[in-house]
């Protein structure tokens, strides 16, 4: 007696309080994260927090790390996106597809939509991953993309006539062309990357990394330069940044020599190199302020990585709190009957109403279709008489079945003779390029000499299976030749 | 992006230090016609590419000298040294006592196997000098004995090991009347080799150079120098920097049709206010042209005649077969010049003339036997001629 109840008992008095903590924590751990505030609109629906949330979903669902471009797409291409790419993804309820795409209603979808995304996989996690500043020179080594299946079908080619195999002889000149290119290219970044890891030994104050990497460098040797670097856009500039001071690194006849004159011009004191950042500086000296720029920049940059880092960590740690409260906004949403087996496609919305010259003009609209669609049939049909019905009918793509297995079965036993014959399997991500002089090696770090040698074996396998595809190939049209009395089969001079 | 030069022969090496002067006579000379800024961004992008530092300033051609006598080079490197301005490597050359007689079989079969070794090692130091190395450009010539078989050999060495490398080859296809008797037998046995291992082959008739000389510079004893220059000159013109798309130039070609493309003489301009075409053009079916504009007034040339899609072949368009370069600096004294680099059919009939006259000189097994004599059978003029038949036969059918 006497003690008033509560509307809300203490225990939720304690989770009133968590549960802006853990939803300030999830939008601090994602890019560009809404307020909790539009978490809570969203929930009793209120329009406000849908234009917030579609953004949100879109940078979450982008298959590219965030830039400028992607950025300034219209909410309703946004839009259209997002639903393509929930569907694509399996999302099971309909109303999303059905919500109008120019922000003014459906935020509570929107926050069911995110809450299955969060579900099902480490969101936040892997958002952090793609913008993560490296800070080291990368590459990868796994070649997983390269093994992984045929991709999607090609799109199919409508027969326009004949094409004339000198136009294809020629596309296939230019492909190789620009396959050279791109080798020298990659040849050209090697050699200056070892270069830059040759002069800048002992300069780093890793002991185990022991040279700078380019960023590094670039950072001592181009301060102006790192005064760019601000803002969210940090990481790309640096990313940016990184194949052009390699060319700016590449001055012609550049040798030792000029590359420590430029740098130690550049850092006439001591105490400025990268490992030193800690390390109290004179503040009279304006040169000193401006030197440090570059690092003030990184130091930024970084330190934001950290604290989204961090929001990631508390968010993990409270995620709980924020689950019991979608449950509560599920129970908001009306029961929805199973998802009908196919999805509507996003055609543009027509009004239903419109002037008596709309009609006019959907009629027409109908008329051409149905002309069109007959001219379509008649062609189709004729070319099927002459192409024998090759390309379609079951016997066509049984046949494309068979060669898409064929080719699976191929992609299989070359994963396994790499397997096989390569050493031990790769990692994957990527790998920090660090030149060691004494080759001592810890446990986790991977030797170049062992990566050259799989690499060079899974080389020979696949030069194997060119040369044998080659001989079937050479068998094939001598067979074909042979066929055809009077035809003089001239091969081309092999090398 | 820099580029190997390999002189091979006496021609070869006679025009390479040509094109090196020229190139570098361009780089300093004061009209630029254009800002100081852009003129300094011209003069390191050709250094880089042609030239590398050395210790005192003077910049070291980026080439390989090969001859099988000892006259030419000397006289070459001594020219260089002279100058003042550049010079060549102290240890990029390569020669012998021994000559070829003019006999492709001697250079390509005797020569290329026994040197082949040194010779690709000073190409492969002078490689491992350039920090981005883009490719090669391999000056000699078709009708004697060391630039034509030794060249052929060498052309195919680098396509073996430097596989991911473009190569073009210069090739100064010699007179109709010329001195060499076998002449046409070289020819034909090094364009048939170099069609397989070449990327790009570009040719210069020291005929039609000849005539540039008499009627447009009215030189009235015409001396080989005379036509290195000139032909230093266009090439100089071609490889200098310039802009493509949007950044300043980069060793480029353009991958031209069937397999490897011949490119036929350049018809260089000299200085002209207005380009005239060649009449001839409309029947002259191209596979891709190129035109290189330097200097004033770059940017409103007209060159609409050229997209005209009646000069090139059906099944490519315009827009993939042409490509204009332009740049705002001047070339050398010209205050403008044009360039026309072109694959197409103008290089059928000097082809079809060589290739009949040495099969007339093959039905007769006239000095076959020099050549059978060290390794080059009857079977490889047989497959010579097939090939060159082919690439005629599929240029008369663009």
């Amino acid at each position: 007696m006497g003690r008033r109840r509560q509307r809300v008992d203490p225990a939720a008095g304690a989770r009133a309080g968590a549960l802006p903590e853990a939803i300030a924590a999830l939008s601090r751990s994602l890019p560009s994260g809404p307020s909790p505030e539009i978490f809570r609109r969203a929930k009793f629906d209120r329009p406000e927090a849908t234009s917030a949330l579609w953004q949100l979903l879109f940078r979450v669902l982008s298959p590219l790390p965030a830039g400028n471009a992607l950025a300034s797409l219209a909410l309703e291409v946004q839009a259209r996106l997002v639903k393509s790419a929930l569907c694509s993804q399996g999302y099971p309820r309909l109303a999303l597809a059905q919500l109008p795409e120019d922000g003014s209603q459906g935020s509570r979808e929107l926050l069911l939509a995110l809450s299955w995304l969060l579900a099902r996989g480490p969101v936040p996690e892997q958002m952090l991953a793609q913008a993560r500043v490296p800070l080291g020179d990368e590459m990868t080594v796994c070649q997983c993309e390269a093994l992984a299946s045929p991709g999607p079908p090609a799109p199919h080619m409508e027969a326009e006539g004949p094409v004339d195999v000198r136009h294809v002889q020629w596309l296939m000149g230019k492909l190789r062309f620009r396959w050279r290119q791109l080798v020298s290219s990659q040849q050209e970044q090697c050699a200056l990357l070892s270069k830059i890891h040759l002069y800048t030994r002992g300069c780093h104050s890793d002991q185990s990394l022991s040279h700078l990497s380019v960023t590094e460098a670039e950072m001592l040797r181009d301060p102006e330069g790192g005064q760019q670097v601000s803002g969210a856009g940090a990481a790309q500039n640096l990313d940016l940044a990184y194949p052009k001071c390699l060319h700016s690194f590449c001055t012609p006849g550049m040798g030792p020599r000029t590359f420590w004159n430029d740098l130690w011009l550049v850092c006439e004191q001591p105490g400025l190199l990268p490992g030193d950042w800690a390390a109290p500086l004179d503040p009279g000296g304006a040169s000193a302020c401006s030197l440090l720029s570059p690092f003030r920049a990184l130091l930024r940059t970084l330190e934001r990585e950290n604290q989204r880092l961090e929001a990631v960590l508390a968010w993990r740690r409270s995620e709980l709190v924020f689950w019991r409260w979608m449950d509560t906004v599920l129970g908001t949403c009306a029961p929805e009957v199973p998802a009908a087996a196919s999805q509507p496609t996003f055609l543009p919305w027509v009004p239903e109403r419109g002037g008596g010259e709309l009609d006019l003009v959907v009629r027409e609209l109908q008329a051409l279709e149905e002309e069109l669609r007959e001219a379509a049939e008649r062609r189709r049909a004729a070319w099927e008489a002459k192409a024998g019905g090759c390309g379609r009918g079951p016997e066509w793509s049984a046949a494309r079945r068979a060669s898409r297995e064929a080719v699976e079965k191929e992609l299989g036993a070359l994963q396994q003779c790499w397997e096989r014959d390569g050493g031990p399997a790769q990692p994957h991500g990527p790998h920090r390029l660090v030149r060691r002089e004494d080759g001592a090696a810890g446990d986790r770090d991977l030797r170049a000499a062992v990566v050259i040698r799989t690499l060079r074996s899974q080389e020979a396998c696949l030069e194997a299976v060119l040369r044998r595809l080659q001989g079937q190939c050479r068998q094939e049209l001598a067979r074909l030749v042979g066929a055809r009395p009077g035809l003089i089969w001239i091969p081309p001079p092999g090398r | 992006m820099s580029i190997v030069t390999v002189q091979l022969g006496q021609c070869g090496n006679q025009i390479g230090f040509e094109v090196f002067d020229a190139l570098l006579s361009d780089s300093h000379s004061s009209q630029g016609l254009c800002s100081m800024r852009e003129n300094e961004a011209y003069q390191a992008s050709c250094k880089e590419r042609f030239f590398s530092e050395e210790e005192n300033g003077v910049p070291i051609a980026r080439a390989v000298l090969v001859d099988m006598e000892p006259k030419v080079i000397n006289q070459t490197l001594s020219k260089a040294a002279q100058s003042g301005q550049w010079k060549y490597g102290q240890h990029a050359c390569f020669c012998q006592k021994q000559g070829s007689g003019n006999n492709w079989a001697y250079g390509y079969s005797v020569h290329g196997p026994r040197h082949e070794e040194s010779i690709m090692n000073i190409i492969r130091k002078e490689v491992e000098k350039c920090d981005s190395f883009s490719g090669f450009f391999i000056i000699m010539s078709m009708a004697g004995g060391t630039g034509s078989g030794l060249g052929a050999f060498v052309t195919q060495n680098l396509e073996d090991q430097y596989s991911n490398s473009l190569k073009m080859n210069q090739i100064i296809w010699p007179y109709g009347t010329g001195e060499v008797i076998v002449q046409n037998y070289n020819s034909i046995l090094t364009l048939s080799h170099l069609y397989r291992s070449s990327d790009a082959l570009l040719l210069h008739e020291n005929d039609a150079i000849h005539k540039i000389c008499a009627k447009l510079m009215n030189i009235k004893q015409i001396s080989f120098s005379d036509i290195n220059q000139v032909l230093a000159h266009q090439l100089g013109s071609v490889f200098q920097p310039t802009y493509s798309a949007e950044s300043s130039f980069h060793y480029r070609r353009n991958p031209l049709g069937i397999d490897r493309h011949v490119w036929p003489p350049l018809s260089g301009l000299p200085p002209l206010s207005k380009m005239s075409l060649n009449k001839d053009l409309h029947f002259n079916t191209s596979i891709a042209n190129l035109v290189i504009l330097r200097g004033k007034d770059v940017q409103s040339a007209d060159v609409e005649g050229f997209k005209d899609p009646a000069l090139y072949t059906s099944w490519l368009k315009p827009v993939n077969a042409f490509n204009v370069w332009k740049t705002q600096r001047a070339f050398s004294k010209y205050e403008k010049s044009a360039v026309l680099v072109s694959n197409s059919q103008f290089l059928v009939k000097p082809l079809d003339m060589i290739v009949g006259k040495a099969w007339n000189m093959f039905a007769s097994k006239a000095y076959i036997h020099q050549y059978t004599k060290f390794g080059i059978e009857e079977e490889d003029f047989l497959d010579s001629f097939t090939s060159l038949e082919q690439v005629v036969a599929s240029y008369c059918n663009l």
